[in-house]
């Protein structure tokens, strides 16, 4: 049997793989080489939020899809990264591109002390509990001296014309959205990620045939909040000042969930495509129809998807019939 | 720091603990009895207050007169949002979850309506009585908390009569019970979630009408109710009335006491800390049997 | 014959000639309008205030077009709803530069939006006026903001010290004070600095307490205020907070000697919320249509205009000011180029319509200063400095009427 699969594993190594490899090159390539273009500045921040999304998603999908531990406190990771570089920059005027990793650290350190108790809580508890985290935070900050409280933080501008800033923002936050996203999908790959779905599809039994969940769980949120962290202090950067209502938005979680749920959060192409769409046309729709019909329409969405496609657009066009046809043929 | 300050912030606190409670009723009794937990239920408290707002604005409509028609309101809407939105999910894998994740689109969905066609402008409702206090001595209390609180108080005792006392109250605590062995009794018990659910909201918008008298509201306030009712749910016990109201007095203690020494901004954070500490450690609530 | 041949050549040729340049200048004079772009929340917590700035601005765009516009062309606005939403509005402030290439843009509202927008408008290089955010805005080096007039929170206090210091006898003033603040950079930065002055005239701080936006409740607040016996009470609140913590005083018959405030007391529906209670609150503004200051006659013919009212309220008043001193330094420089415009605003001094002679430092800021308001007979009226003043300052507060 084992034979068998080997052989099975070799055989989908075909043609069409190989396209597909080919084509995503080709498709990062000309996302990185994009600015040569000298499109304006605003489309660069379009497409930054874009991938802060994509890279947010995936991060929150390795906790909420892999291992089905669905977190309304993503923020509070994401934050903590933005408020560590942007402490670091103020009291020691390092740059943020060097202190986004530590605040990564920092974050992952926080999701450790707090996972180990969070994660014991299961099921709806544990996504009021994850959003408390994010309530309770976000309070702290608001008076909390060292991190400017309700005054905000600010970051030294970069020396460097709007353009080259737009520019350069672009850049690292399409390396960060690739990186996390390969992360991601090798997590979904690896045994560690086999391990998560198993929690996913039923805790206890994992824990009888030897999954060590706890551990599991708490290196999965630890991940998750390392990454988000690290797109949280470049986030900080771009925006030049950052606030406790900025960081901790409600409609930042929201719209992960969404993303995650739209393009499926059993793999690692759901949060992408999920993200992609939903964040751009989360741009056009607040600019041009307004944000309270968007954010109506989102919600409506989010109900629809749980409804009809419980587990996201992905499986959905999988498992549909028309699909199924095309593939067979 | 007077006596008096203390005594003051304590009734003030009670006050609200009582709306605080029969805010969260209706999301308790969804939960416990049909396992939903639908998080758009403070958004229709917000909606139960809005239509008190504009009969009382636009046709000078006294809220306590306009209450029957939000009970109508809110009971309907609490109906259909139950049989196109709820239904389906009751046959989920987690119904729970799912539920959770469905309200909360809903929640969305009801807040932004209402910012669209009213703004996201606070608004106050001051009948002329809310305006002034009641004096015991020294201490003063609002009558506008204190009309609001003895709504809640005759909301609650009805409520709690009704799942005593009448058929299809006594058909609900079956249902939640033993939902098979109701079924086998005659209990139709699609009709009683129905009712059930759309109790719930109505509920929820006799509450928002007593949370007016007190709070400014708009929209977005919603979110901030929501992590009351969740405190007053949890520290109640899920599905349990009782539980619930005395959770309510518990927690309106505390936040007088808070109030009176510490320094106001920190009431919010030690109230959900503790919820938190609570999910952590006794999830099933303090007062559950 | 060929005489008049050539005669009437040249007059054709002439007439030609001449009806071109008629229509080269018709096509200059029809030229392409300057587009001025911004957002202000029109909608949100901080609304009420902003619908008065955003009638100013109305107002100065039509005085303007009338008068012929600027740099001889006329002028367009287009301004967004940020939704009383920082993040919002640099959104939509990045979006009318880039998107709608706006050549200028305007002051936003409140401190906290103009604070996040500081940093983006440094970036395109381009020259904020409006109110500013508060002084530690104005300290990170930022060289393309300015404030004119400034609602500068830290300034604020100027407004307090002066009535005690020169309206009221040592004798009389507040033995103690009741401080609450609403937790964000505006409400912060006034707060530091009044209690400064506080404790500089004598006071006690009894409460000094800071609470969230939005405030949902105000009788927890007050109720400690009024248990502490202060009887100076303090609000660096916004409007919605600001009149309930007034009524919250009026239903627990909390009675301080004095009641300052921010800014509510002088937008026009404080005293269509509170009525009579609404009357003899003190107020810091930096602006008022009493001062008699050029530019005020035009604010007032506009208000009266507009709004069919006698004078501008105040911000009102703000917004077209704002304008006015973006106009005056775009006129002056000659240009719509934004390194002319900032080193003109740098280099001159300017009669405005809040000071004679004001001239800007190199934060973009004009010298510390403050008018003392209070509502009297449901007017927004000055009492300090005594120069300025239109009424008299009633001390102590009267008595809340049944």
């Amino acid at each position: 049997m084992v034979r068998e699969k080997a052989e099975n594993f070799k055989a989908n190594d075909g043609p069409i793989q190989k396209w597909s490899y080919v084509v995503v090159l080709c498709i990062i390539f000309l996302l990185f080489a994009f600015p040569l273009l000298k499109p304006p500045a605003y489309f660069l921040s379009l497409l930054f939020t874009v991938f802060m999304y994509i890279a947010l998603t995936e991060s929150w999908n390795i906790m909420g899809g892999y291992a089905g531990y669905i977190s309304l406190g993503h923020v509070t990771f994401f934050s903590i990264g933005a408020y560590t570089t942007a402490v670091f920059m103020n009291r020691l005027g390092v740059s943020p591109f060097a202190t986004a990793i530590p605040g990564g650290f920092v974050a992952a350190m926080v999701a450790a002390l707090v996972g180990i108790f969070l994660l014991k809580i299961r099921g709806a508890y544990f996504v009021i509990s994850t959003f408390l985290l994010a309530v309770v935070t976000h309070l702290v900050f608001m008076n909390w001296n060292f991190v400017g409280s309700s005054s905000g933080l600010w970051f030294k501008l970069l020396p460097v014309s709007i353009e080259v800033n737009r520019i350069i923002f672009y850049e690292v936050m399409l390396l960060l959205a690739i990186l996390i996203t390969l992360v991601a999908r090798w997590v979904e790959k690896s045994k560690f990620g086999v391990g998560l779905v198993a929690i996913r599809e039923d805790e206890d039994v994992a824990q009888s045939v030897g999954i060590h969940a706890p551990k599991l769980k708490l290196l999965a949120f630890i991940l998750s909040a390392f990454l988000a962290g690290i797109v949280g202090g470049i986030y900080g950067y771009y925006m030049s000042y950052i606030h406790p209502d900025t960081t901790f938005d409600i409609n930042i979680s929201l719209l992960i969930l969404l993303m995650a749920f739209f393009g499926g959060c059993r793999t690692w192409i759901g949060p992408l495509l999920g993200a992609t769409i939903l964040s751009s046309a989360n741009q056009v729709f607040v600019t041009f129809i307004g944000a309270e019909i968007s954010r109506i329409f989102y919600g409506l969405l989010l109900m629809v998807v749980i409804i009809f496609m419980p587990d996201g657009m992905i499986e959905h066009i999988k498992n549909s019939r028309v699909v199924k046809k095309w593939v067979a043929e | 720091m007077s006596a008096t300050h203390i005594i003051q912030s304590l009734i003030s606190g009670l006050l609200l603990g009582a709306i605080y409670a029969l805010l969260a009723v209706g999301f308790s009794l969804a939960w416990g009895t049909m396992k939903v937990m639908n998080i758009s239920h403070a958004a229709f408290a917000v909606l139960g207050a809005y239509i008190a707002y504009w009969l009382f604005v636009l046709g000078k409509i006294d809220p306590l007169f306009s209450l029957p028609l939000v009970v109508l309101v809110l009971f309907i809407l609490g109906g259909v949002v139950y049989r196109l939105f709820i239904r389906p999910i009751t046959k989920a894998r987690e119904p729970l979850m799912a539920s959770m994740v469905v309200t909360f689109g809903l929640a969305i969905v009801v807040e932004n309506l209402m910012s669209y066609f009213w703004r996201p402008d606070p608004r106050i409702l001051k009948p002329p009585y809310t305006g002034s206090s009641l004096f015991i001595g020294e201490i003063a209390v609002s009558q506008g908390p204190l009309i609001g609180f003895v709504l809640a108080a005759i909301a609650i005792t009805l409520l709690y009569f009704f799942l005593r006392n009448t058929y299809t109250g006594k058909a609900v605590q079956a249902t939640w019970q033993n939902p098979i062995g109701a079924a086998l009794v005659g209990v139709n018990t699609e009709r009683v979630s129905l009712i059930t659910f759309g109790l719930s909201i109505a509920s929820a918008g006799v509450a928002g009408v007593a949370m007016s008298f007190i709070y400014a509201f708009y929209p977005p306030v919603q979110m901030i109710w929501t992590l009351f009712v969740f405190l007053v749910t949890i520290v109640g016990g899920v599905g349990s009335l009782i539980g619930t109201a005395a959770a309510g007095l518990v927690i309106g203690f505390v936040i007088g006491i808070s109030a009176a020494f510490l320094p106001f901004i920190w009431v919010n954070v030690l109230l959900f800390g503790l919820l938190l500490l609570i999910l952590l450690f006794r999830p099933s609530g303090l007062f559950q049997a | 014959m060929k005489g008049k041949k050539g005669k009437g050549l040249v007059i054709s040729v002439a007439a030609v000639l001449a009806v071109f340049l008629i229509f080269g200048t018709l096509r200059t004079s029809v030229a392409k309008p300057i587009k001025i772009g911004g957002s202000l929340p029109e909608t949100g917590i901080f609304s009420e205030a902003a619908k008065w700035i955003k009638r100013g601005y109305d107002a100065w765009l039509e005085d303007v077009n009338n008068k012929g516009g600027l740099l001889g062309r006329p002028v367009e606005m287009i301004i967004y709803d940020d939704e009383s939403a920082p993040a919002k509005a640099v959104t939509y402030y990045e979006r009318a530069i880039t998107v709608d290439k706006v050549d200028l843009i305007s002051g936003g509202y409140p401190g906290t939006a103009n604070v996040a927008v500081m940093p983006l408008v440094e970036k395109y290089g381009k020259v904020f006026i409006g109110m500013g955010g508060h002084l530690k805005s104005f300290e990170q080096g930022y060289t393309y903001s300015f404030a004119s007039p400034p609602l500068m929170s830290e300034w604020a206090c100027l407004a307090l010290a002066g009535p005690l210091d020169d309206l009221i006898p040592k004798e009389k003033w507040p033995k103690s004070m009741a401080i609450l603040t609403m937790n964000n950079v505006i409400g912060l930065s006034a707060r530091g600095n009044t209690i400064k002055v506080a404790q500089e005239h004598g006071m006690r701080v009894a409460v000094d307490e800071t609470y969230n936006l939005p405030l949902t409740d105000a009788t927890p607040l007050v109720s400690k205020a009024k248990g502490s016996g202060a009887d100076l009470l303090v609000c660096m609140s916004f409007f919605d907070d600001a009149v309930m913590i007034v009524r919250a005083a009026k239903a627990m018959n909390y009675k301080p000697k004095m009641i300052f405030q921010l800014l509510a007391s002088t937008i026009p529906a404080w005293m269509k919320e509170l009525g009579e209670d609404g009357n003899s609150v003190l107020a810091d503004m930096f602006w008022n249509s009493r001062l008699p200051y050029p530019g005020n006659k035009e604010i007032n013919a506009a208000a009266k205009r507009k709004l069919g009212i006698p004078a501008g309220p105040t911000y009102f008043g703000l917004g077209y000011s704002w304008m006015k001193t973006l106009e005056l330094a775009v006129k002056g420089s000659g240009s719509l180029d934004h390194k002319k415009i900032r080193d003109y605003l740098r280099s001159q001094k300017f009669d405005l319509p809040y000071g004679k002679g004001i001239s800007f430092d190199s934060r973009g800021l004009p010298p510390p200063y403050a008018f003392t308001t209070q509502t009297t007979g449901g007017l927004v009226e000055l009492v300090w400095p005594k120069e300025v003043a239109t009424t008299k300052l009633v001390y102590p507060r009267p008595a809340w009427k049944k």
